[in-house]
C-alpha cells in the first residue's frame, strides 16, 4: 500500500476537490434564505408570508410554524430560532423561505412583509448602561450576568498604598473572518433528521439542533464537511436548524448558506468592552489591584456567565494580586450575540492589562519588564484565586523575550520602538473525547468525531501522538473522520483541546492495543510498532513479530485489531470563598507567550508598520513541528489584525457600518512581518507527553506587544483597540482637534 | 434580451453555454453551471480574491467578473492548474512549503500567483511579487508559509 501523506487533506484542497460546507449539494434540493428585521429594536407586529407562499415551489416558515422552540444553545441564548413579539438586533431572523434556485429564494424573502414597531435602540455599551458605577448596577435590566470577587480589605490596601493608578481602557468588536460563509445542506427523511455542514463540533451541533427541535439526539446526524476556517466562529450550531425546518416543512433537501455580508450581520464576535484598572503601589511592589469590566455581550448568549467570570480573570493577568477586587457585568445592546472568536476577548484583555502595568511601572519608575517579572506567576505560586500554578513556561519565555528585546532596542533605527506583551491562557479544557483504533497488519486507522479545520491538529496532530507512542511512521497512520452516527463522541475543535484532550483518547485507546498485542505475543510491554517489508510488525523484547501473527481470522477479515481509548479531563478549583457574586473558573493548563515586536511610526499620520517579530511560546511539548509553528504564525498574523485594523462599527440605530472585508480590514500578505517562533518546552501539561493547546495561546499577546512597542518609539499611550492611526496619531497630539 | 449563447475553454475544453444571462458571474458560472467548485466564493465583491481565476493566463477576480465579458476567452481554474506548468510548479510548492491550511484562500492563491508568474517574468522585486498578492486573503497561516512558497518559486527561477 501507499504511505500515507503528512497532510493528507492537502492534494484534496490543491485539486479543489475538497469539498465544503458552501459546496455541498444533494440531488433536488432547494436553496434557503433568511428574513431578516429591518431595523434593531422593536415590536414585531407582523410577519406576513402570503406573498411569499403564493410563489411557485416556495415554503416560508416563522416563529408561528414552530411554536414552542425557544432557548437551546445556539448564541441566541432565550431567542426563539425566529424573532416572536420582539426583535432585538437588526437582520436577526423572523421567517426563513425556500426555494428552487437561490434567486427565487432572495426574492420569495424580499417579498414577506415585516412590520416592526420600533423601540428605542440601545446600540453603545456605556449608553446601554447609565446605572454603573452605581451601587445597584447589577439590578439593571440591562445586565445579563454579573461576577464579584474580593480579596482582602481592598479599600484599606488602596488607602495605605504610596500611589494609586487608574486608568480607563476600551476595546473594539473583531470578527473571526473564516474565508468561507457558513452552509449547511439539511434532509429529512421520516424521523431522521440528516445536516451537512461545515462545523468546528458535529456533537456539539447535534445537541444543539436536538435541543431546539425538541428532538431525541439519536434521530439527529450531522456530518461535518471540511470547513474553510472557524477561529470560534463555527463552534456552536447556526444554519442547521433552520435547514432541517425548511427541508421539513418541504419534503425536499434544502441549502442555507450566509452570504459573506450576512456572516458580518449575523455573526457571534468579541463585543466592545470598557475596562476600568485601579492599581496601588507601595515601594514599586503592587499591593492593590481593582479591575471593572463591562462587557458588551450583545443580545446575550448561552455562555455569559463563563464570557464575564474566566474573561476577568484575564484582566488581572498572570500576575500576583495580594489585594484585589474584581467586578464584571456582561450588558445588552441591541447587537447580535457575543461570540467565541480564537481566545475570546483575551487578546484584548492582555493589551489592557499589559499595556495599563507598563503605565503603571513608568508612575512609580520602574522597568516595565522587571515590575512584571516582580509580579509574574511562577509554578507553586498561588493565583488571586487561590489555585495552585502548575507547570508553566511564560517566566522562561518572558525572560527571553526581554533579552531579545534588548538587543533588538540597540540596534533599532531611529524612530522605531520595541515593544513586549505578554499572554497568559488556560488549555486543556473538560470537555471530553473518544476515539476507535484500528490495527491492520498495513495500517493503524483512528476513527474520531471531529473535522479537519485546517490547523492540523485532527490530521497532523492525532497521527503524530500515536507514531510518538508507538514508535510507528506516519505513513502508516491514518486518521478517519465519521459522522455522528459512525463516529464515537468527541466535543469538538474549540478551547485549543484537540491534541490535549482527543489526542489523550487516542493514546489512551492506543495503550490499550499495545496491551492486548503484549498479551498475546507473550511479551511485556512496553511494545513498539515498526513496519518492516511492507507490514507493520510489534517489537519488543523477545523479538519482531508481524502484527499478521497476532491477529484472530476474524480480526484479519474485519479490518485488525480494535481498541476504544477516552478523555475527560479535571480542572482544578479556586478559593471559592473569594466569590461574592456569579461563578469564576478554575484553570487547567497554565500556558502563555512573551512576544516581541518592533515597530516603525509614522508620527504625522499615525499609521503603524511593523518591522519583525518574535514569538516565545510555553507549548509543553511540541508534538509535529511544522503544524506548531504554523499555529503560531497564523496567530500572530490575527493577532495583528485585532491589534491595527479590525473593528466591527456599530452605528447608534445598531447598523454594522463596515459588513464587509473591503471595509472590514484584517491583515494582507505584505503587512505581517518576517516572524520568528521559539518554543519554550519542559513546562509539561495534560496533553499526551505533557503537550499544552496551542490554537488560541499565540495570538494573546499580540495587541500588548504592538501596543508596548507603539509606545516605546513614540511615548505614545494608546488606551484603545484597536490602534488605528487616528488614535496613534491623537494620543502623539492630544491638543489637536 | 437577458441571455445569451456563450461559447469559452476552461481547462482546456472548448465549452458552449446556452441561455447565459448577461449578469451572472463568472463564479457562477464555473461553481453552479459547470460544476467546478475548486474556484471558492467569499465575499462576492472583490474583497478577498478567494475566487481568483486565469482569463487568457491573467489572474482575474471571477466575482467582479461577467461571464459574457470573457467570451472567447481561455480560463483556468485550480482542477486544470495541474495542466500549466507554472501553475504545476506553484501547486507544488505550496504542498512542499506547507502553505495550506484550512484551504479555503488556496484555490485563488495557486491561481493568483501563477498568473503573476506567468505575467511578469523575473524582471520585478519579489516585494512587489507580494505587493500584488494583498488582494488575496488568508486567515489560517499569517501568510508564512505562503511567502516561503513564494520565495521558492523565484529561487527556482533564477
Amino acid at each position: 500500500m501507499t504511505a500515507v501523506p503528512l497532510r493528507p487533506d492537502l492534494a484534496l484542497k490543491l485539486g479543489g476537490r475538497a469539498i465544503y460546507g458552501i459546496d455541498f449539494e444533494l440531488p433536488g434540493m432547494l436553496y434557503g434564505a433568511l428574513v431578516p428585521a429591518p431595523i434593531a429594536h422593536g415590536r414585531l407586529t407582523s410577519v406576513d408570508l402570503s406573498a411569499a407562499r403564493e410563489r411557485p415551489g416556495v415554503v416560508a416558515i416563522s416563529a408561528d410554524d414552530v411554536s414552542g422552540l425557544t432557548g437551546g444553545h445556539t448564541g441566541d441564548a432565550e431567542r426563539p430560532l425566529f424573532a416572536r413579539e420582539t426583535v432585538v438586533y437588526r437582520h436577526q431572523p423572523v421567517a426563513a423561505v425556500a426555494a428552487p434556485t437561490l434567486a427565487e429564494a432572495r426574492a420569495a424573502a424580499a417579498s414577506v412583509r415585516v412590520v416592526v414597531e420600533p423601540l428605542p435602540v440601545v446600540s453603545d455599551l456605556e449608553a446601554a448602561f447609565p446605572e454603573w458605577p452605581g451601587s445597584d448596577a447589577a439590578a439593571s435590566p440591562r445586565v445579563a450576568a454579573h461576577v464579584h470577587a474580593r480579596r482582602g480589605d481592598v479599600d484599606r490596601a488602596f488607602r495605605d498604598a504610596e500611589k494609586v493608578v487608574s486608568e480607563t481602557y476600551r476595546t473594539g468588536s473583531v470578527h473571526q473572518v473564516a474565508l468561507e460563509p457558513h452552509a449547511s445542506v439539511a434532509e429529512v427523511t421520516g424521523d431522521r433528521y440528516t445536516v451537512h455542514t461545515t462545523t468546528q463540533s458535529p456533537f456539539g451541533v447535534r445537541e444543539d439542533v436536538a435541543s431546539l427541535l425538541g428532538l431525541p439526539e439519536e434521530s439527529i446526524v450531522v456530518d461535518g464537511t471540511w470547513v474553510g476556517g472557524g477561529f470560534g466562529g463555527k463552534g456552536a450550531s447556526f444554519l442547521e436548524a433552520y435547514a432541517l425546518l425548511l427541508a421539513r416543512a418541504s419534503g425536499r433537501p434544502v441549502r442555507l448558506a450566509l452570504s459573506y455580508r450576512e456572516e458580518f450581520l449575523l455573526g457571534r464576535t468579541t463585543l466592545p468592552a470598557v475596562v476600568r484598572f485601579e492599581t496601588g503601589v507601595t515601594g514599586g511592589r503592587i499591593v492593590a489591584r481593582r479591575v471593572r469590566l463591562l462587557l458588551d455581550v450583545g443580545t446575550s448568549l448561552p455562555g455569559r456567565d463563563f464570557a464575564t467570570g474566566y474573561s476577568i480573570g484575564f484582566l488581572l493577568g498572570p500576575y500576583t494580586a495580594p489585594a484585589f477586587e474584581v467586578e464584571g457585568y456582561a450588558v445588552r445592546t441591541n447587537k447580535p450575540a457575543f461570540g467565541p472568536h480564537r481566545a475570546p476577548f483575551a487578546p484584548q484583555c492582555a493589551f489592557m492589562v499589559e499595556s495599563h502595568l507598563e503605565h503603571v511601572a513608568r508612575e512609580v519608575g520602574r522597568d516595565p519588564v522587571a515590575f512584571r517579572r516582580d509580579h509574574l506567576w511562577r509554578e507553586g505560586m498561588a493565583t488571586p484565586f487561590g489555585q495552585t500554578v502548575g507547570p508553566f513556561g511564560l517566566p522562561s519565555a518572558l525572560d527571553s523575550a526581554a533579552e531579545l528585546a534588548a538587543r533588538w532596542r540597540r540596534d533599532r533605527p531611529e524612530g522605531h520602538g520595541v515593544g513586549i506583551g505578554v499572554g497568559f491562557w488556560s488549555t486543556g479544557t473538560g470537555a471530553g473525547g473518544e476515539a476507535r483504533l484500528r490495527l491492520s497488519p498495513e495500517t493503524l486507522t483512528i476513527l474520531q468525531g471531529e473535522r479537519e479545520i485546517g490547523s492540523g491538529s485532527v490530521l497532523v496532530g492525532l497521527a503524530a501522538v500515536a507514531e510518538r507512542r508507538s514508535g510507528l511512521p506516519r505513513g502508516r497512520i491514518r486518521v478517519e473522520y465519521a459522522d455522528t452516527a459512525h463516529a464515537p463522541y468527541d466535543a469538538g475543535v474549540f478551547g485549543s483541546r484537540t491534541v490535549g484532550a482527543l489526542g489523550r483518547a487516542v493514546d489512551d485507546a492506543l495503550v490499550r492495543l499495545l496491551a492486548t498485542l503484549a498479551e498475546r505475543g507473550g511479551a511485556t510491554a512496553p511494545l513498539s510498532l515498526a513496519e518492516e517489508g511492507g507490514e507493520i510488525v510489534v517489537r519488543g523484547a523477545s523479538g519482531t513479530t508481524p502484527v499478521r501473527a497476532l491477529l484472530t481470522a476474524e480480526e484479519l477479515a474485519g479490518g485488525g485489531l480494535a481498541a476504544e481509548g477516552k478523555h475527560y479531563g479535571r480542572s482544578g478549583s479556586i478559593d471559592e470563598s473569594l466569590v461574592l457574586d456569579g461563578t469564576f473558573y478554575p484553570y487547567t493548563d497554565f500556558t502563555g507567550a512573551a512576544h516581541v515586536a518592533e515597530v516603525d511610526v509614522d508620527r504625522e499620520t499615525g499609521s503603524v508598520r511593523l518591522v519583525r517579530y518574535a514569538a516565545f511560546q510555553d507549548v509543553g511539548t511540541v508534538i509535529d513541528g511544522p503544524a506548531a509553528r504554523a499555529q503560531v504564525e497564523g496567530a500572530v498574523a490575527m493577532g495583528l489584525g485585532a491589534a491595527l485594523t479590525e473593528e466591527a462599527i456599530w452605528s447608534e440605530d445598531g447598523r454594522l457600518l463596515n459588513a464587509g472585508l473591503v471595509d472590514y480590514r484584517i491583515p494582507t500578505i505584505t503587512e505581517v512581518p518576517p516572524l520568528d517562533v521559539t518554543f519554550v518546552e519542559g513546562f509539561l501539561g495534560a496533553g499526551p507527553f505533557g503537550a499544552k493547546g496551542l490554537g488560541e495561546p499565540p495570538i494573546i499577546p499580540v495587541p500588548a506587544a504592538v501596543a508596548s512597542a507603539v509606545r516605546d518609539a513614540t511615548g505614545a499611550h494608546v488606551t484603545e483597540l484597536p490602534l488605528t492611526p487616528e488614535r496613534v496619531a491623537r494620543a502623539l497630539k492630544p491638543n489637536e482637534p | 434580451m437577458t441571455a445569451g449563447p456563450l461559447s469559452l475553454t476552461v481547462n482546456g475544453r472548448s465549452r458552449r453555454l446556452e441561455a447565459v444571462p448577461y449578469s451572472e458571474r463568472l463564479l457562477d458560472t464555473l461553481r453552479l453551471r459547470l460544476g467546478l467548485k475548486g474556484t471558492k466564493e467569499g465575499c462576492r465583491s472583490g474583497g478577498c480574491g478567494a475566487c481568483s481565476v486565469l482569463v487568457d493566463d491573467r489572474s482575474t477576480l471571477s466575482c467582479l467578473t461577467l461571464a459574457h465579458e470573457v467570451e472567447g476567452s481561455s480560463v483556468t481554474t485550480i482542477e486544470g492548474v495541474a495542466e500549466d506548468p507554472v501553475g504545476a510548479r506553484v501547486r507544488d510548492a505550496f504542498e512542499a512549503a506547507g502553505a495550506v491550511q484550512c484551504g479555503y484562500c488556496t484555490p485563488g492563491f495557486v491561481m493568483a500567483l501563477t498568473g503573476l508568474l506567468k505575467e511578469e517574468g523575473r524582471s520585478r522585486p519579489f516585494s512587489e511579487l507580494l505587493e500584488d498578492l494583498g488582494g488575496n486573503l488568508c486567515r489560517c497561516t499569517g501568510y508564512a508559509a505562503i511567502v516561503r512558497a513564494a520565495a521558492a518559486l523565484r529561487e527556482g527561477d533564477e
